[in-house]
């Protein structure tokens, strides 16, 4: 009896490892076997685990995301083309804002440091103060640092992560360079994970690409609303809130296509727009729906003819 | 000089057969010997003589072009190397150097033995020198030049100093050949004149360097860099070449240096590391911390990051005998005690971070995000380099400046030029052409009307109309027309100045 009990943990406490690996919820069988421990002990782990997880309060995403935005980890944000840099920039800097109104509650004044590599900075422009605190974002608590070649970047990425007092750590990167591959990623993501902090990889103009995150998001633009008047009607051709279109390109969950916010940088907190109105206001997104069947657990879509990567050359 | 000349062999026993050299400036229009060896001055050359009149003196004569900035980089350099001996070091002219020894010369087990191991250790790097220890400044100088005297006791000053030709009390040109020509030749001569009549007649700067060589007058000397407040020092038997093993060091000392900031209750903020290679070459290396530090390990790994950062310039050679750490810069540091909440003190990660970050890229790596009172946008908002480490951590009261709605949340340094079309002269685009790619605009927010600072730029420059803009995607850009139309200029440009979100 002793013995079976004995091997019953070993098992279980195999599967959380693999879990853990896997970035994975733990099985259910483990679960139910760590609710059975004392109360004290359950309730600051589920505590904990809810600690790890930010809800972004748009229910399609927070699905999607199995809760929220992961708060140690890393997640991956690209845009593909430049020109949408300004688009992904602002849904990286919502959840800055977020990440860092939450450390506000439980009483840290938390800064947000923006790693940035040269060229891309210089390509889709500098963050500009103004504009950030008009975001949100507590531009006291704002640090930015632009470095010249990837591998500084990533350098500096890492030194970041072991610093506990940050609110979030952006790293924009430009393109898919050799020496962000799969094994950096993941040495990131690892190093996020144990430092308990939210790592957003900005990618800027970059193809999808096979990568250690939680969740890849792609970012477009998407319509912005118009300005609400005091008596409650719209003001005709006026631009309002920011607006986005998220594609989930990666996930554990199944991927639902596409998911439209807007950011009110007055409540802070994204809100979602009826897609039908959004798809009305620019006829193309209509057909941006993807024509393959969403994947589960892996990238959404097949990869193009030489896009294949993190894979070693056979000859 | 003798090294290039000859390579290797100017350590070995005697001359090797090469013709005198001296070097030759142009002075008063013409060349002449500004110096020259001793075999040169055994010919009889003379310092001032004509370079013709040398060469038909000694054709085989080997005249090199005098090079005044050489000559101070290489007395810098032996500065740089006396800081062995004491870290006061001043230069004197073009020829000589200052060591104020106060305090120093029992490590070295006595002054005689001081001015020993200076000679031979530059005889050992090919260079001829003399040394002359003394109370005061003034002595040491005309003795090293004009007498043989190795250590001077006080009281012993005048009588080594009369029987010295006038000219080692460091007087012009002219004043000495007046001396010379009443017969006052040597200094003994002056020291028993009486001093109205000689200072009437040849100036007071006579009897003050009088005074300085006798040490009744006081030289403040000015050592060329300032002084350590702290520093520790390691000399070693066997010279170091490994990277790991000069860190290894640096935290030995670090925590000496510990020690004594702790008692003055300081922490430094910037450190030096001082390494002096075996042949003589000194390397400094210096580390910003970026509040102030006291801790071995922190200070150890500030010069982690700077090692690696100077890697490529640090030549350890055949390795560093001498490694030295000195404060150069502190301030105050109130001992912080822990909690009992055991919530450790947040800025202390942070300022490791800012460290290292610093000691790797430089002290403007790390920015942080500033807002200016300007109308322009560009002025409105920058970044600067990140001093301060409590002020990103701590509730500082805000200081809420007005700041501008609608700007976007990037902008471009340099607005990048646009091909726009608009509908009315005056009115937002319909469309434009940015990056090669044309962009229809579905929506249009403006104008917002932004006037030059005319009190920084001056007058002249052109109003700028801002327009917001979302093209028919969805992006949204700001775009600005320079100029008004009509009033300051008749064909305006456009300018993509940022993106929004």
């Amino acid at each position: 009896m002793a013995e079976k009990a004995v091997q019953r943990e070993t098992v279980l406490s195999l599967r959380e490892t693999i879990a853990q690996i896997e970035n994975r919820r733990l099985p259910g069988v483990v679960r139910a076997a760590k609710a059975a421990d004392p109360a004290g002990f359950r309730r600051q782990r589920e505590e904990a685990s809810r600690n790890k997880i930010l809800p972004l309060g748009v229910p399609p995403l927070d699905d999607v995301l199995e809760g929220g935005l992961p708060l140690a980890g890393m997640t991956e944000i690209r845009n593909a083309e430049t020109r949408d840099a300004g688009a992904a920039a602002g849904f990286v800097t919502a959840l800055a804002v977020l990440c860092q109104r939450r450390k506000k509650e439980k009483g840290h004044l938390a800064p947000v440091l923006w790693i940035s590599q040269g060229l891309a900075s210089r390509e889709a422009g500098f963050p500009y103060a103004p504009g950030l605190k008009s975001y949100g974002l507590d531009i006291e608590r704002f640090l930015f640092v632009s470095i010249r070649t990837v591998k500084d970047a990533l350098w500096v990425a890492e030194t970041a992560l072991s610093v506990p007092v940050f609110a979030a750590v952006i790293l924009e990167i430009r393109g898919n360079p050799a020496c962000l591959a799969l094994s950096e990623s993941r040495r990131l993501h690892v190093r996020a994970r144990a430092g308990c902090l939210p790592l957003l990889l900005f990618r800027q103009a970059g193809e999808e690409e096979a990568s250690s995150a939680f969740f890849r998001l792609q970012i477009k633009p998407a319509s912005a609303g118009e300005r609400p008047l005091p008596d409650g009607s719209m003001l005709c051709g006026s631009i309002g809130h920011p607006a986005f279109h998220v594609l989930v390109e990666k996930s554990r969950a199944y991927a639902s296509a596409d998911i439209f916010l807007e950011w009110n940088a007055h409540d802070r907190r994204f809100y979602p727009i009826d897609q039908s109105v959004a798809s009305q206001a620019d006829g193309q997104s209509a057909n941006s729906v993807d024509p393959f069947s969403a994947s589960v657990g892996r990238s959404n879509g097949a990869d193009s003819l030489g896009n294949l990567l993190a894979y070693a050359r056979a000859s | 000089m003798a090294r290039i000349r000859w390579g290797t062999s100017w350590l070995t026993q005697g001359r090797p057969d090469h013709p005198p050299v001296v070097f030759a400036a142009k002075i008063d229009n013409a060349m002449r010997l500004v110096a020259l060896d001793t075999f040169a001055e055994r010919l009889g050359l003379k310092r001032g003589q004509g370079a013709a009149d040398a060469r038909a003196m000694c054709p085989s004569l080997d005249v090199i072009i005098d090079d005044p900035a050489a000559d101070r980089a290489f007395l810098e350099g032996l500065a740089d190397w006396c800081d062995r001996y004491t870290p006061l070091v001043a230069l004197d002219g073009k020829d000589g150097l200052f060591l104020d020894i106060t305090g120093c010369a029992h490590l070295f087990g006595g002054e005689k033995a001081l001015v020993d191991d200076v000679l031979s250790r530059l005889f050992l790097l090919g260079i001829e020198a003399r040394a002359v220890i003394s109370s005061s400044a003034g002595l040491s100088w005309a003795v090293a030049r004009y007498g043989s005297a190795a250590v001077i006791a006080p009281e012993d000053a005048e009588r080594v100093l009369a029987p010295l030709p006038v000219a080692a009390l460091r007087l012009p040109v002219e004043t000495v050949a007046l001396l010379e020509r009443v017969g006052l030749k040597e200094i003994g001569d002056l020291l028993q004149a009486p001093r109205a009549p000689l200072a009437r007649r040849f100036g007071s700067l006579l009897l003050l360097r009088l005074d300085q060589a006798r040490g009744h007058a006081d030289e403040p000397l000015s050592p060329r860099l300032p002084v350590p407040s702290f520093s520790a020092e390691r000399r070693l038997a066997e010279p170091l070449q490994d990277e790991e093993h000069i860190l290894e060091l640096a935290r030995h000392l670090s925590g000496d240096v510990r020690l004594s900031l702790e008692r003055h209750g300081e922490g430094g903020r910037l450190f030096e590391l001082l390494l002096i290679r075996v042949d003589g070459r000194v390397f400094r290396i210096q580390a910003h911390a970026a509040v102030p530090l006291n801790d071995a390990d922190r200070i150890a790994a500030l010069f982690r990051e700077r090692l690696q950062a100077v890697h490529n310039d640090l030549d350890a050679g055949y390795g560093f005998e001498i490694i030295r750490l000195s404060v150069l810069r502190s301030e105050r540091l109130d001992p912080a005690q822990e909690d009992f909440s055991g919530v450790p003190d947040e800025s202390q990660p942070l300022a490791a971070f800012a460290d290292k970050l610093c000691a790797r890229f430089g002290p403007d790596c790390l920015t942080f995000a500033t807002l200016a009172e300007s109308h322009l946008p560009e002025r409105a908002g920058g970044f600067a380099p990140l001093t301060d480490v409590a002020t990103v951590i701590g509730s500082r009261p805000v200081d809420e400046k007005a700041c501008p709605e609608n700007r976007p949340l990037r902008i471009f340094t340099h607005p990048e030029l646009v091909e726009a079309t608009a509908e009315v002269p005056d009115g937002a685009p319909r469309s434009f052409n940015w990056r090669k790619t044309q962009y229809r605009i579905a929506r249009a927010e403006g104008p917002e009307r932004i006037a030059a600072e005319w009190w920084i730029d001056g007058e002249g420059h052109p109003t700028r109309d801002y327009f917001r803009v979302e093209d028919q995607e969805g992006r949204r850009f700001w775009l600005f027309r320079e100029g008004l139309y009509g009033r300051e200029t008749s064909s305006p440009r456009w300018f993509m100045h940022g993106v929004f979100a």
